[in-house]
């Protein structure tokens, strides 16, 4: 669960992001303002994992180096609610831009992206191979199955085969099952038979 | 707003174009799609363009896509393009990746494949025919369906003009093309034995991560320029 802080001056489009969130199964909004006063009172407490700051936020001239007023939170990711122009090298510090226009789908992906960057920071074993466990999903991926089945199948959670799911595209860098499968053959996890 | 902030150092139409792709190497891929030949001396971009017929708003617009990551169009420099130019261009650029890029790619997929177990080359061969299905299969989609709708909304025939096309679906696939490749160029890099041809790997690596940029800035293309210009257009059309 990733947890989210909102800086947003308009009320419309704070209310307006806030319910579109809710959409998401693995974001919770813990705190939502439109003032940087009581944004600096509470985030330190809060520790979220994303702030989604509007830049207009800030002085023209304080833009630029809006990523260093939350040095204190070094695995803050901060993502731009961008409402309008703005300049490349302002955008560039922000780990993720988030659009006026941008759907749901959107959003998500970005938001997606910008949580898994946090946990590559936080773990180590990226350079681990895969856990005998994590060949035991991929090769239940490998033949179709779906993560229900997957965990009837090894006896686990549908939260842990996501888990699993999860590190086996962190540490392949693969993301679609069909390349999967065909890493899980030229590993011998897997005989082409097998797959349906 | 100071627009120039937006085009990366030096990159103007009085900017000789060979210093341009010198800076710039990925703008090369463009020039054939504009029809620009290479072999052009010292003549300047605005010169060229001139020179082709090649809208020079096009042409910064494009080379801004390409030379910055983060580039967003301002309202300003859309509407100095035309749309039936940028349609153009995406056409070109189809046309560029099915019958060069992805022909190229695949040749030498296979030549460097050919070393290993039949077993183990056709389901990355195999892999290859799928991702190439699906690229022709989007480019079709834009082709006949998205880009005549625009063309209905530029000619303002009301009545016919109806949106088919789901912004979301859009996204999603751009993302999907890039993600596979990715797939690919992964397998490719990290679980083909070593000894299967070394050398060749590194060309068809580095093929491909061109490709993969190339791809990636021709959907920025659509989603940051193309799609924005619809919207205003069809807001335009709603008043």
């Amino acid at each position: 669960m990733n947890k989210i802080v909102i800086a947003e001056p308009s009320t419309m489009l704070r209310i307006g992001l806030e319910r579109l969130l809710e959409e998401l199964p693995d974001a919770e909004v813990v705190f939502s303002t439109d003032n940087l006063s009581s944004l600096y009172a509470r985030i330190n407490a809060l520790r979220p994992d994303i702030l989604i700051i509007n830049p207009l936020l800030f002085d023209y001239a304080k833009r630029a180096t809006l990523r260093a007023e939350f040095d204190q939170l070094p695995n803050l990711r901060v993502v731009g609610l961008v409402t309008a122009y703005l300049e490349s090298q302002h955008q560039r510090q922000f780990a993720g831009v988030i659009e006026l226009n941008d759907d749901i789908q959107r959003i998500k992906s970005t938001l997606n992206q910008v949580a898994r960057s946090v946990q590559s920071d936080d773990d180590e074993s990226d350079t681990a191979p895969l856990s005998d466990r994590e060949k035991d999903v991929l090769v239940c991926l490998s033949k179709g199955l779906k993560n229900n089945e997957i965990a009837d199948q090894l006896n686990i959670s549908v939260h842990t085969v996501i888990t699993h799911r999860k590190n086996i595209v962190r540490k392949t860098g693969i993301k679609s099952v069909a390349a999967l499968t065909v890493y899980a053959i030229l590993n011998n996890l897997i005989e082409e038979k097998d797959i349906i | 707003m100071n627009t120039t902030s937006n085009t990366p150092p030096h990159l103007s139409p009085k900017m000789k174009m060979a210093d341009a792709i010198n800076q710039y190497h990925s703008l090369l891929t463009v020039l054939p799609r504009l029809g620009i030949p290479l072999g052009f001396g010292e003549k300047s971009i605005g010169q060229l363009c001139a020179e082709h017929h090649v809208s020079e708003a096009l042409f910064m617009l494009i080379s801004r896509v390409y030379c910055q990551d983060d580039y967003f169009p301002t309202a300003t420099e859309l509407q100095q393009c035309r749309m039936s130019d940028i349609l153009q261009y995406l056409t070109c650029s189809h046309k560029d990746y099915l019958e060069n890029k992805l022909p190229h790619i695949e040749h030498h997929l296979n030549a460097l494949l050919e070393p290993m177990d039949k077993k183990y080359s056709t389901l990355i061969t195999n892999f290859y025919a799928e991702f190439r299905k699906e690229m022709e299969k989007h480019f079709r989609y834009e082709e006949e369906v998205l880009f005549p709708y625009l063309r209905q909304i530029l000619s303002e025939q009301e009545a016919a003009a109806s949106a088919t096309y789901q912004k979301s679906t859009f996204h999603q696939q751009h993302d999907d093309i890039e993600d596979t490749l990715n797939d690919l160029s992964n397998l490719l890099l990290k679980y083909i034995p070593a000894e299967i041809s070394p050398v060749e790997r590194v060309d068809m690596l580095l093929d491909m991560y061109a490709l993969s940029n190339d791809i990636a800035k021709h959907s920025m293309m659509e989603d940051r320029i193309l799609l924005p210009y619809i919207q205003l257009l069809e807001s335009k059309r709603h008043e």
